[in-house]
């Protein structure tokens, strides 16, 4: 749930059995278009006010981990994604829609993926990648092929690859240790075979990207998404058990040298990705099954990227990966299953 | 003139041309690639044997396992050391270095980076001097090692750069995995004898090249 | 743009803007992504290419008379290869450096739909001083698009141009213009812009 929501829950809607839940009032009868479909514009403030505050609780754990300069950076991005949009909006000649919020959170989550040190010349050019390239040279809100927020993520990967893993120790430990280039969980796992605390990770008392390392304020955040309904329950359980279980074949089979499956599912980006990204509805397939295999594919290679690839950390990658297949599903995983609700119609 | 000697007459008229054009050029042209990469090959021993002005190539097979190393010898004619290619995967593809060995068979003399094709900016950082340059007189007993963001404490562990661990890691297992081949196929007794000047009988030495 | 009248002049400017090959015609993007991550790597990797261009343009214009239709692909290609061997020698020989920055780019000069698609749509069916002006034409036009190419992911992903610091200290290099992805991205941009002005110099009536 990113950047994208109040359409597409509609959108959503029809071919699933029960309607989700539909955002706003719903709309009288079961009108066919192709997508995007704005049926509901009103409603798009409401809830993306709705994800903001579900992105408030890993902000402020960012802020009390960092300091004020990680709320410096989600406010850079923020604006610099805002600014972007209008801009390219304003060249386009196409109606403004900043004010629909779906740039702010892709601001917020593209600020929580970066590193709390990063400069913030590179936060702006991240945000600016995201929405331009990302978002809007495909035709805007709703046509987006990858998820925006890591798309500028990954731009920024390639672009500033030592800058963009350049960690620094939460202030809450930093006096002992030399603050600067410190190294994450993963990395830890990874290159010197050490594991981290779960507890630590649980609550955010570790180096990383500043909104990834607390899982209680992004769980908070995603069951706050899940109780008004805005998530699909099955990708995140869908990617979520997938690490698990396929971390936990590695782990069985050679418990010195894999981490637990719990290590998986707290370090890194896997909760903010499963939480935040992996149910962005533009970009996650719209059939049950196709949300299925969308989720557990791509649980399956972060997995694989992390333990047997280059990369410490391959949650962004799985879902841009994953982001790519969105149309084949679509098409492949018609429910002819569920075709009691008139089959013509999917 | 029918169609088919004509079709046979077209091509063999311009493949034969094309053939002996290119037979004229190669003849031209390849003593000066051959010298381009005696002289590459000649600089990168030169590099990583500071002392050496001159070397022997020694080839010697064990089974399949075939290996040609070389022999830096200094102005006097003595053996200075050996040097060897390590090749080996690295973040991207094959990561080539040149190595080069104390005759003691104790530390390493220097090494070079030759080919890689590691992330510009990051893990082509190998290739430069300061990361070069830590492996001179570094320990290759146990083997070579890397620790990451502190100096090295002890004599055989070099520091990787940071936020290239992968690469820093390639170049250190490629010298570690060559320099056990290289202990296998010619084990120091026969090396030790050749500093004397007794040339080993299983070796098979070649002219020197100049 | 000039009138339509198959002038030498007119045969040598229209790969400059009109067809120029990989923002227009979309061919040759194999080197045009592979080896621009500098200036110089594009312009020897352009000029490689123009010398193969003219040489096997002019010796297919020269035989168009002798050559039997069924076997003129097989004839063009031991041309091109010819030519090609030529030059991968001589850069072998004379410019180790760049050759081994090129890397096989440069053999693979011989499967250039360029070369091929103007020895086919071109050389073989008219004389030899038209054709020798398109090739040239062609390949400058190559040459220039892999040098703007070479300069913007120079300059973006080095913060210089020819080896010579442009930006400052300040500037944080973009590596990813040096990566393959940095060119894919250059590339959609120069297509978008040489297609926005043609449309605009349409739209204006300049070129019919």
């Amino acid at each position: 749930m990113t950047d994208k929501t109040a359409d597409q829950t509609e959108t959503k809607a029809a071919p699933l059995a029960p309607p989700a839940q539909p955002a706003g009032p719903s709309p009288d009868k079961l009108i066919v278009s192709s997508s995007p479909h704005f049926l509901n514009t009103e409603s798009v403030p409401k809830i993306m006010h709705t994800v903001v505050m579900a992105l408030f609780p890993a902000v402020a754990a960012s802020v009390y981990f960092f300091g004020f300069r990680a709320l410096l950076l989600v406010l850079v991005c923020v604006g610099s994604c805002m600014l972007s949009e209008y801009w390219m909006q304003k060249i386009r000649k196409k109606p403004v829609t900043v004010h629909d919020g779906s740039a702010i959170i892709t601001g917020m989550l593209l600020a929580l993926t970066l590193p709390p040190s990063f400069p913030i010349f590179g936060a702006f050019l991240g945000s600016f990648f995201a929405i331009v390239v990302g978002k809007q040279l495909f035709g805007g809100l709703g046509f987006n092929i990858f998820n925006p927020a890591l798309l500028g993520r990954a731009f920024m990967q390639a672009t500033y690859p030592v800058l963009i893993t350049t960690w620094t120790t939460p202030r809450t430990i930093a006096e002992a240790v030399d603050a600067v280039s410190a190294a994450t969980p993963l990395a830890l796992m990874k290159f010197e075979g050490k594991t981290t605390p779960i507890m630590d990770l649980f609550v955010g008392n570790v180096a990383g990207s500043m909104g990834e390392t607390s899982v209680i304020a992004i769980l908070i955040g995603g069951l706050y998404l899940r109780y008004k309904g805005y998530i699909n329950w099955k990708l995140p359980l869908g990617y979520l058990g997938a690490i698990a279980v396929v971390g936990g074949v590695f782990w069985l089979v050679n418990p010195a040298k894999y981490p637990s499956p719990l290590f998986h599912l707290f370090a890194g980006g896997a909760m903010l990705g499963a939480w935040f990204m992996v149910t962005d509805m533009v970009t996650s397939p719209v059939t049950p099954l196709g949300q299925w295999i969308f989720a557990i594919c791509g649980g399956v290679m972060a997995v694989v990227i992390r333990l047997l690839g280059g990369l410490p950390e391959g949650v962004m990658y799985s879902i841009l990966f994953m982001n790519a297949f969105v149309p084949l599903l679509n098409k492949h995983t018609r429910p002819k299953v569920f075709g009691e609700i008139k089959a013509e119609q999917s | 003139m029918n169609t088919f000697t004509k079709m046979f007459l077209n091509l063999t008229v311009v493949g034969v041309v094309s053939g002996v054009i290119l037979a004229v050029a190669f003849n031209g042209f390849d003593p000066l690639i051959r010298i381009n990469k005696e002289k590459e090959l000649k600089e990168s021993i030169f590099v990583v044997l500071p002392e050496a002005k001159d070397y022997k190539v020694l080839e010697k097979t064990i089974g399949k396992d075939k290996l040609t190393i070389y022999e830096g010898i200094d102005a006097a004619g003595q053996p200075v050391g050996i040097a060897f290619k390590a090749d080996g995967g690295g973040f991207q593809g094959n990561v080539g270095i040149m190595v080069g060995l104390n005759l003691d068979y104790l530390k390493l003399k220097g090494i070079k980076v030759l080919d890689q094709l590691e992330t510009p900016g990051l893990g082509n950082r190998i290739s430069e001097p300061a990361f070069e340059d830590q492996f001179k007189n570094i320990e290759i007993t146990p083997k070579v090692e890397y620790i990451k963001n502190r100096k090295p404490e002890k004599p055989n562990q070099i520091q990787a750069i940071t936020g290239a661990t992968i690469s820093s890691d390639a170049v250190v297992k490629n010298i570690n995995n060559a320099v056990a081949r290289v202990l296998k196929i010619f084990p120091k007794q026969e090396m030790l004898k050749l500093g004397e000047g007794t040339s080993p009988a299983s070796a098979e030495s070649k002219e020197p090249k100049k | 743009m000039a009138d339509n009248t198959p002038t030498l002049w007119h045969e040598f400017q229209k790969g400059l803007w009109q067809d120029i090959p990989p923002f227009r015609l979309v061919l040759g993007t194999c080197p045009t992504l592979a080896v621009t991550n500098s200036v110089i790597n594009g312009v020897a990797m352009g000029l490689a290419t123009l010398f193969v261009l003219l040489c096997s343009n002019l010796i297919v214009s020269a035989l168009r008379k002798y050559v039997a239709p069924q076997v003129r692909i097989a004839l063009y290609v031991v041309i091109i290869a010819l030519f090609v061997t030529l030059a991968d020698m001589f850069l072998a020989a004379m410019f180790p450096p760049i050759s081994k920055a090129l890397g096989p780019y440069v053999p693979l000069i011989v499967v250039n739909c360029i070369i091929l698609g103007r020895a086919e749509g071109f050389a073989q069916k008219n004389p030899v001083a038209p054709s020798f002006m398109d090739a040239l034409g062609i390949g400058i036009g190559f040459t220039l698009s892999l040098a703007v190419m070479g300069a913007i992911r120079e300059i973006l992903g080095f913060g210089s141009i020819v080896n010579i610091k442009l930006l400052g200290d300040w500037f944080e290099p973009w590596i990813v213009m040096i990566l393959p992805a940095g060119a894919f991205l250059v590339f959609g941009g120069l297509v978008a812009l040489v297609n926005y002005i043609s449309h605009r110099k349409t739209a204006a009536g300049t070129n019919p």
